[in-house]
């Protein structure tokens, strides 16, 4: 583990020119205004930042403030970064329901023979095959978040049909693990690297040479950090959004009018993250009769769903969740179009709190009621 | 729910046991711990180790 002053020669954080475009650019430091991605900075830069410092663990690693940082300085790699320092120290964030994901985790480090694939039906998956279909939480999300409707299994149910009506049979397995993504932003990185390395033993024995995913997470973590980590994995993370356009573009799939106005919501791992920011919107756009809004924060400037990790939710993420609900309804539209099953369950979690009139829906859940 | 979050984990669900005993039912606490125990002891170490 390396020290602060180490951390800041790796990230160049000395780059800093100070001048406050990160914390002008923070969400969360406009409603904690003592929240400070400026002041960490300068807080480790002087020597003065404590690793039991609390805040380390409020930054959401949304990625707004190094988008636009003019020194480059990719901050949440270095709240990463500090947060394994902390951890390693014996620190944590607030862990939100009471830690119930973080057991659920890094239970599936252990030797565990799970039933993940519960949900699969009448849909066609195979035990071993070129495509390998990533499911990520959503078997356990469904339970944990049927009280807010949100996180539910009809979800891989629907990626499954839109896979099975393309011609391909995804393998699709019990041992899946976690990907590692929340305990790898949690800074426990032991954990990360069991997940991973369990998950890629398990895509290699299928046989598979290309993983899909629909969750952005679960896409940015295999794409960026299992190469980081583990060097060439083998097979090659393609996100189900590339498939789906090539199969509208050659005719494949069809897709039935929905004359409705809707907005899209940018999750961060998607679009600032991994850089796919026009994919989601062409899909969209695809279907027949949909208009499509663009609220005033999108794209490269698109707000955080408010909490990520599970941990650190509060009432700033309560206060970004239902901002950002209102600045969805404000363009007319009923529905919030997201692309990650956690922006739709904090969103739900928020409208449901404040019972707020506006619908929100996953892309792919969108696509597939609309398959012809 | 923790029943079938476990069940999903392909934990053996008997080893997970929710019961609502108030702060006045000192015997009742006992008796099913007691139970409890006993019954995690026949069903012997659980099958969760390391993974390789």
């Amino acid at each position: 583990m390396a020290e602060i002053g180490e951390l800041i020669e790796i990230t160049n954080t000395y780059f800093c020119l100070d001048c406050g475009v990160c914390t002008g650019s923070c969400p969360v430091a406009r409603v904690f205004t003592d929240f400070s991605p400026r002041q960490i900075i300068e807080r480790c830069l002087y020597e003065i930042e404590d690793l039991s410092d609390e805040n380390i663990w409020s930054c959401l690693t949304c990625a707004q403030c190094s988008v636009r940082c003019p020194a480059n300085i990719d901050f949440p790699e270095f709240i990463r970064l500090i947060r394994d320092e902390a951890h390693s120290k014996g620190y944590k964030g607030t862990l939100t329901h009471n830690g119930m994901l973080h057991t659920i985790w890094s239970l599936q480090t252990m030797d565990i023979s799970q039933n993940r694939t519960f949900w699969v039906g009448d849909g066609k998956i195979s035990e071993k095959g070129d495509v390998f279909y990533f499911v990520g939480c959503r078997p356990y999300f469904d339970v944990i978040f049927r009280d807010i409707n949100a996180g539910s299994v009809e979800n891989c149910k629907n990626i499954l049909k839109i896979l099975n009506t393309s011609g391909i049979e995804p393998v699709v397995s019990n041992d899946e693990r976690c990907c590692g993504h929340d305990a790898l932003w949690n800074g426990d990185e032991e954990t990360f690297k069991k997940l991973a390395e369990i998950n890629i033993e398990i895509i290699r024995a299928s046989g598979a040479k290309k993983v899909v995913f629909s969750c952005p997470e679960g896409y940015l973590t295999f794409k960026e950090f299992y190469p980081r980590y583990f060097g060439d994995l083998g097979f090659e993370p393609v996100h189900i959004i590339d498939l789906l356009r090539e199969k509208i573009a050659d005719g494949a799939l069809e897709l039935s009018e929905f004359p409705e106005v809707v907005t899209y919501h940018d999750p961060c791992r998607l679009g600032r993250l991994s850089g796919i920011f026009e994919p989601p919107r062409e899909l969209i756009r695809s279907i027949p009769g949909i208009e499509l809004r663009e609220m005033p924060r999108s794209k490269e400037n698109g707000v955080c769903c408010g909490t990520s990790g599970w941990i650190n939710c509060s009432s700033c993420s309560k206060e970004i969740q239902v901002e950002r609900l209102a600045e969805a309804s404000a363009t007319g539209a009923s529905t919030l179009v997201t692309a990650c099953p956690k922006c739709q369950i904090h969103f739900r979690c928020a409208k449901s709190a404040f019972d707020l009139d506006i619908e929100i829906m996953d892309l792919y859940d969108l696509i597939s009621e609309h398959l012809k | 729910m923790a029943k079938e979050l476990v069940s999903i984990l392909g934990i053996d669900q008997d080893r997970l046991r929710l019961e609502w005993v108030s702060s006045a039912e000192g015997g009742r606490f006992a008796e099913l711990a007691t139970e409890f125990t006993e019954q995690i002891r026949k069903l012997g170490p659980s099958k969760l180790k390391q993974a390789a």
